[in-house]
């Protein structure tokens, strides 16, 4: 063994450098977007099954949230496009009770005057009677099927916009006969399919001749289950008193408001308080609103599918950078500054989150699509819902990746090429 | 020899321990430019310490280290990523080539932290895989390459941004006798146009083979076969022989 080489003072003469001005500092370069792109890439390249894998689980959650707007916003699509055709603009009165708890009656001549208002285009009315209507007159008398008998004005079809599936509409002269008009599930319900002097329905003890049926109306659907007579044959053979039970009434789209507002009053004069005033396009929408809470729970199953999906990018990430330990080294051996190792390993798991997204917000699309075409709806899918779920998604990328990246960028480099 | 300029590498009195154990102890080592040596020694030596701390990956725990006069202590990481980048080629026993990747992207690699756009950081690679004879496997993955060929890619990798510096860890260790020979050779060649190049080996052939003999043991510098004449100056080519 030889001994080591003998330390020794080492003079000014040893290092004639030490006087040259020090070089300049080295400065990092930065990676191109292009470059951080490509080489955040790379690594989800070399394994595509894992990608898929943990991408599905975003997929899925984006998919879900995508398609629950989507099939929301298309069935809202619809009905709007269905309020639009029945109009927004049909205001209802009905008597409501008294303050003794009777029942009220709206004044006879409530429809007058309700038309005596500018902004009403056109109203009507229906009166309840008693009546029961049945097939034949061998059905027993408790099987009326709950079904009512209503004297209507002739003007109905046009307020309401009650249409005929076939036959003819009450007119002057079939009004003051036993004719009747039946609604859609009623005439469903007494098996009348057709009209004419032949087809008879038992009602209020007497014949009825069904002159017309009308089509389902979604804005009255009170209509559907009702037989509708003549006011005239109404009062004189049924027992009818005369009072309207419904009123119906369009007024002008700008002042239904306003009209709405006074309708009660106008009806009932003496005691605005005994009249029911509603607005029947409302309750269509309020009936979809309750759809809202079967919305907001999927809505909060989409929004765990995420969370698990972001779980599994997380997860892909952190054994990714277990994996790559000798990769980081060599980069860093490289020159690659921590930021930069940081900047790769979070471009990756971006990528690989905004996979999951753009295939969720596909598959999101597809499920509305599907769904909408079975509904018979036009898809819908919002614009705000596509850049939301792609936005969620990158938020939730950069989440699951900042903890893997930072743990990278941590790593010393000898570390990393030590294991081989 | 004109111009006077700072040694490529210079340790002084540089230590490092790992909690208890001592790596290094006192080393002392100045590489001037156009240097070829070797760093001998059996494995725990402190040979692969010292290319760690040669290479800026690691830190000394005491003494100085200049690297092309930057003395490395006064660098934040981010600088020494940069000195890396610019300044240091390194080459590895296993090469650390990624599979799936064509050998001449491989080589563009080594200049991707050089902020050279790509198109540029692969015209380089071509000409350095040109340099070290691989110009018929441009395109070629690892899986397609023997040994030899894929340490030559790595080389390529190491030098396509000219650096001054070429650390060469067990160059030939995981290589048959013949490709080993190949790789030797190269790096006599990339000496020979001027590169200064360093190869740590347990060899002790290889490292006889070299003009320069630097050997470690227990942490210490226990010879250097130029002790005597290179502190003086800049030397012209061949006078530590």
């Amino acid at each position: 063994m030889t001994a080591p080489h003998p330390t020794r003072e080492r003079t000014p003469a040893d290092r004639p450098w030490a006087d040259l001005p020090p070089p300049p500092r080295p400065k990092a370069a930065r990676l191109s977007p292009a470059d951080v792109a490509r080489v955040g890439g790379w690594g989800l390249r070399s394994r595509p099954m894992r990608v898929f894998l943990s991408a599905l689980g975003i997929a899925i959650g984006i998919a879900a949230m995508i398609g629950v707007v989507g099939i929301s916003t298309s069935s809202q699509e619809d009905l709007n496009r269905k309020l639009a055709a029945l109009g927004t603009n049909l205001l209802t009165v009905s008597p409501g009770t008294s303050l003794s708890g009777d029942e009220a009656h709206l004044p006879e001549e409530a429809v007058e005057m309700i038309g005596n208002i500018p902004a009403v285009e056109s109203v009507s009315a229906l009166g309840g009677t008693d009546a029961k209507v049945y097939r034949n007159d061998r059905i027993p008398k408790e099987e009326s099927k709950g079904l009512t008998v209503s004297a209507a004005r002739t003007d109905l079809p046009e307020t309401t916009g009650a249409e005929l599936a076939t036959g003819q509409w009450l007119n002057g002269a079939t009004s003051k006969y036993p004719a009747v008009v039946l609604g859609s599930s009623a005439a469903e319900q007494l098996g009348v399919h057709q009209t004419g002097q032949d087809v008879q329905i038992w009602l209020g003890n007497r014949w009825f001749t069904v002159v017309g049926i009308l089509a389902p109306n979604e804005l009255v659907p009170d209509l559907d289950s009702s037989a509708l007579v003549g006011w005239s044959v109404a009062e004189e053979k049924l027992g009818f008193d005369g009072y309207p039970t419904t009123i119906y009434t369009r007024a002008e789209e700008s002042e239904v408001e306003d009209v709405q507002a006074v309708l009660g009053a106008t009806a009932n004069p003496e005691s605005p308080n005994e009249a029911d005033v509603s607005r029947p396009s409302d309750a269509l929408a309020a009936k979809h609103a309750t759809d809202d809470a079967l919305s907001g729970l999927l809505l909060g199953l989409g929004g765990v599918a995420l969370l698990v999906g972001g779980v599994g990018v997380a997860n892909t990430m952190v054994i990714s950078v277990l994996e790559r330990r000798s990769e980081i080294g060599l980069r860093r051996a490289l020159g690659a500054t921590r930021g930069q190792i940081r900047t790769q390993f979070l471009a990756e798991a971006l990528l690989l989150s905004a996979l999951g997204g753009l295939g969720g917000v596909l598959l999101g699309i597809g499920v509305t699509v599907g769904f909408a075409a079975y509904q018979g709806w036009a898809a819908v899918v919002p614009l705000w819902a596509m850049a939301g779920g792609i936005g969620a998604t990158l938020v939730i990328g950069g989440l699951a990746g900042f903890y893997p990246a930072v743990r990278a960028a941590r790593l010393p480099p000898t570390e990393a090429l030590a294991t081989t | 020899m004109t111009g006077l300029t700072h040694p490529v590498v210079e340790l002084t009195g540089v230590s490092k321990t790992y909690g208890d154990v001592v790596a290094l102890r006192s080393a002392d080592l100045v590489i001037q430019r156009g240097e070829l040596l070797a760093v001998v020694g059996p494995s725990g030596s402190g040979k692969s310490t010292m290319l760690n701390i040669m290479g800026t990956l690691d830190r000394p725990s005491g003494g100085t280290v200049r690297i092309t006069g930057h003395d490395v202590e006064q660098l934040t990481d981010r600088e020494l990523s940069a000195l890396r980048a610019g300044t240091i080629g390194f080459v590895f026993q296993h090469f650390h080539l990624a599979g799936g990747v064509p050998a001449i992207d491989s080589v563009a690699d080594g200049l991707l932290y050089s902020g050279k756009p790509r198109r540029e950081r692969r015209r380089v690679a071509e000409r350095a895989l040109r340099r070290v004879g691989l110009g018929h496997r441009l395109y070629h993955e690892p899986h397609q390459l023997s040994g030899g060929e894929k340490q030559r890619v790595a080389i390529a990798r190491a030098v396509v941004g000219d650096p001054p510096l070429l650390l060469a860890d067990e160059p030939t260790g995981a290589l048959d006798s013949r490709s080993g020979a190949v790789v030797m050779e190269l790096l006599h060649e990339l000496h020979e146009a001027g590169t200064t190049v360093v190869v740590i080996t347990h060899d002790r052939d290889i490292a006889a083979s070299l003009p320069r003999e630097v050997r470690v043991k227990d942490g210490l510098i226990e010879h250097d076969s130029a002790s005597a004449a290179v502190t003086t100056a800049a030397l012209p080519e061949g006078a530590a022989r």
